[in-house]
């Protein structure tokens, strides 16, 4: 973890009347990484960091992610039901869902590329460009978008020195919209890579960005 | 009703105060119709499933929470069901307004004005005025390959085009792309739908302008064709079809729903096949005289020569039939050729592809082998098959032929100038010249099927009539009339009038067709098997 000292120490719920680091109230063993067989499904979802380097030309699937593959496969009564896991597995591992993954999950699967195409696509969490190491998402639905979200847009792009959904030069950053993160208790919500970092204002942005970037 | 006895099979319920009885199981939107009223409906068609997206099809049932989607909820015994009520009309009023939110309301430049559903349904139900003030997103347009081309910004996301292609043609290439207002319909990245063979119908069935055909792109205004009840010629599966023409002239095919032959498709390969219809350098009067001899006559000088020669003709008969010609046509040549003597060849070729190609989701639609339509209806009137499967060949016998030689409606494409030359009457019957048929005697302009009446046989042994959509060019006649006449005149009998009395004629001649009538076969055809059990 890093020394930087802000405001804000990003994971849900800190309202500043504990003393505690994430890794006190997570446990150090799986934070900043995701196992390689997915780990308990209860902390799978909830992982903070997805900093296993991607590689766009990684097999579909071998290993590890074979067995979750089948893992995935077995769980769900038709190929269709079990495509949204299976993409997420591939972006896992990819980092982004490129057309050509997709033809490879629907040849997979069986199913038409076409409608994994369809699924691709209406899905935000699935990336259907490279991004950068950390996918920040800025809430600029209503309560953020009231509180500053659009200064806090603004200055993710101008410290990034990126356009929404460019990635910056040293691979580091990709800054997107969202729409609504569900956390409007504490706006401005920003969502980075699986983390939420809450009640950021623009004058946060600088000091979240240098600790991703000692992180990474 | 007692209880627990056994459930009746029809249900009675109210629809617009109207009492209806319909049978268990039929969609309130089905019940509607058949009290006349239409329910607006996109993403409901009678060939697909049903997803209940589309919200315009709600109506109200009396008891309900809220307005029911008509496709999809069945009827029931006592249901009130109001499809006009204050609150159904608000409910589609509001629909619509959703509906024009992104759309171009380009209707002055789009193919499907006319017979567009958003613009007869906002026509009748919609707001006056939009109220909209933000501009419009717009995607522009798309070509999908083969014959069909995506405005995505008149969609209406229906989904027709992406059932139809995973449910009926069983080939899922269609799919709707992104989401919300930014979502399309699209290909694979560019896979497009090229090499699909029945792609053409996602045309068809789309609501709105969104797919349009590129063949027809900007030929025609909707209103402004006639539609007349056909069947396709490109194969012998005989998809019921409508003709769709302008200028005398046919602008496209459409398919004709028949529930027992197509459905509600064609394949691609027979809506294409139309320009030949329109094919200017006709044979457009009956001509006499062999070579260099050949000359224009008027029908009443080429009929009675004809019927001198042939009256005085004797001996041995060679007829050519055709698989395009009607059943008319090919019995009225049968009946002259037997008038003047023994028939000793009575053929027909016809071109078979490799193989057959069936729709799969709708097995009863099969592009078939044979690539003509009355295959079965020549073999029924005595037709035997010659040639090979390109269509060519198997005239060896009639080319060199010194007794009578009547051809009807084969092009003798592959048959050289010598074709009939030591015949000793030679009849050529066709729409086009051939250089074959420089030592015809009479050359005979004939129409096609889309320019006269009459029947084929199609492979399910269904007999199935079509009706002249197109002026025929010059003195072309129907053969069944010329061939009807010359046998009427032949045997002591009566011209005939009209292809229904060719028919009667037909029928009493030949045993297949026993019991039939033109009135029977009507718009949607009989299968003889039905008729003979
Ligand atoms: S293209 Fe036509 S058929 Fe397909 S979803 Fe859009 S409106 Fe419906
Ligand atoms: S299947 Fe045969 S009859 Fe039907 S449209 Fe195609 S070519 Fe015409």
């Amino acid at each position: 973890m890093s020394e930087i000292q802000f405001r804000n120490p990003g994971w849900a719920g800190n309202t500043g009347e504990f003393d505690l680091t994430e890794a006190d109230v997570r446990g150090t063993d799986y934070v900043g990484e995701t196992q390689l067989d997915g780990g308990h499904p209860s902390v799978s979802a909830s992982l903070p960091y997805m900093l296993v380097e991607k590689n766009p030309e990684a097999p579909l699937f071998e290993g590890p992610y074979q067995e979750r593959f089948e893992k995935i496969r077995s769980r769900y009564p038709t190929a269709r039901a079990a495509l949204l896991p299976a993409l997420n597995l591939a972006q896992e591992l990819r980092g982004h869902i490129s057309p050509a993954t997709m033809d490879e999950v629907a040849e997979l699967l069986g199913l038409s590329n076409a409608y994994v195409r369809g699924v691709a696509t209406f899905y935000t969490m699935y990336n259907k460009r490279p991004v950068g190491r950390f996918l920040i998402q800025v809430c600029t639905n209503i309560s953020c978008n009231i509180c500053g979200a659009d200064e806090v847009l603004a200055a993710f792009l101008e410290h990034t020195g990126t356009e929404p959904g460019e990635t910056s030069s040293d691979g580091n950053f990709t800054v997107v919209e969202a729409e609504c993160l569900a956390a409007c208790g504490f706006p401005t919500c920003v969502q980075i890579n699986s983390r939420y970092f809450e009640d950021v204002s623009a004058a946060d942005v600088p000091a979240v960005l240098e600790r991703l970037k000692s992180e990474s | 009703m007692p209880d627990n006895g056994p459930r009746a099979d029809t249900v009675t319920l109210t629809i617009d105060g109207r009492e209806v009885t319909v049978p268990r199981g039929t969609s309130l939107l089905h019940a509607a119709e058949t009290q006349g009223t239409t329910v607006p409906h996109y993403c409901y068609h009678p060939g697909l499933s049903a997803p209940a997206q589309c919200r315009i099809c709600l109506v109200e049932v009396e008891g309900a929470p809220k307005l029911q989607p008509s496709c999809v909820t069945m009827a029931e015994d006592g249901q009130v069901v109001h499809t006009d009520s204050p609150a159904a009309r608000r409910m589609r009023q509001g629909v619509l307004e959703f509906y024009l939110v992104n759309h171009p309301l380009d209707c002055p430049i789009c193919d499907m004005s006319g017979e567009c559903k958003l613009q007869d349904y906002v026509f009748d139900e919609g707001r006056e005025h939009g109220r909209g003030r933000e501009p419009k997103r717009v995607f522009g347009r798309d070509d999908f390959g083969g014959d069909v081309l995506y405005y995505g910004d008149r969609c209406v996301m229906c989904t027709r085009c992406v059932r139809f292609m995973d449910e009926v043609a069983r080939d899922s290439r269609l799919t709707v792309v992104e989401r919300g207002s930014r979502a399309v319909i699209d290909t694979f990245f560019d896979s497009g739908l090229e090499g699909a063979s029945f792609a053409g119908n996602v045309v068809d069935i789309c609501p709105v302008g969104a797919l349009v055909s590129k063949d027809f792109l900007h030929k025609a205004r909707a209103w402004d064709l006639d539609h007349t009840p056909s069947v396709c010629t490109s194969c012998s599966q005989g998809c019921n079809i409508e003709l769709h023409t302008r200028d005398n002239l046919v602008q496209r095919l459409m398919p004709r729903e028949n529930q027992e032959v197509n459905g509600h498709w064609m394949c691609d390969y027979g809506r294409a096949n139309y320009e030949w219809m329109n094919r200017p350098g006709r044979l457009e009067a009956p001509m006499a005289g062999r070579g260099g001899e050949r000359r224009a006559v008027d029908w009443k000088t080429a009929l009675e020569h004809l019927f001198v020669r042939l009256q005085g003709g004797t001996g041995d008969v060679m007829v050519v039939g055709s698989a395009e010609a009607s059943n008319e046509g090919l019995a009225a040549l049968g009946w002259v050729g037997e008038a003047v003597g023994t028939v000793s060849a009575r053929v027909f070729r016809s071109p078979r592809a490799d193989d057959e190609e069936p729709l799969p989701g709708y097995p009863l639609l099969v592009r078939r082998r044979d690539l003509a339509p009355n295959v079965d209806g020549a073999g029924l009137l005595g037709f035997e098959r010659a040639g090979d499967d390109t269509g060519a060949g198997g005239l060896e016998a009639v080319a060199g032929h010194d007794g009578i030689v009547l051809v009807l409606g084969d092009g003798l494409a592959d048959q050289d100038v010598r074709f009939g030359a030591s015949a000793g009457l030679f009849v050529y019957l066709g729409s086009f010249d051939s250089p074959a048929a420089r030592n015809a005697d009479y050359v005979l302009p004939v129409t096609t099927f889309a320019e006269e009446e009459g029947s084929f046989v199609n492979a399910q042994g269904r007999v199935q009539r079509f009706w002249p959509g197109l002026r025929p060019p010059g003195s072309a006649r129907p053969a069944w009339l010329v061939l009807g006449a010359l046998a009427a005149a032949l045997q002591g009998g009566r011209t005939p009038a009209s292809a229904a009395e060719v028919f009667a004629g037909l029928e009493a001649g030949c045993a297949a067709f026993a019991g039939l009538s033109y009135d029977a076969i009507g718009e949607s055809g009989v299968r003889l098997e039905a008729v003979h059990g």
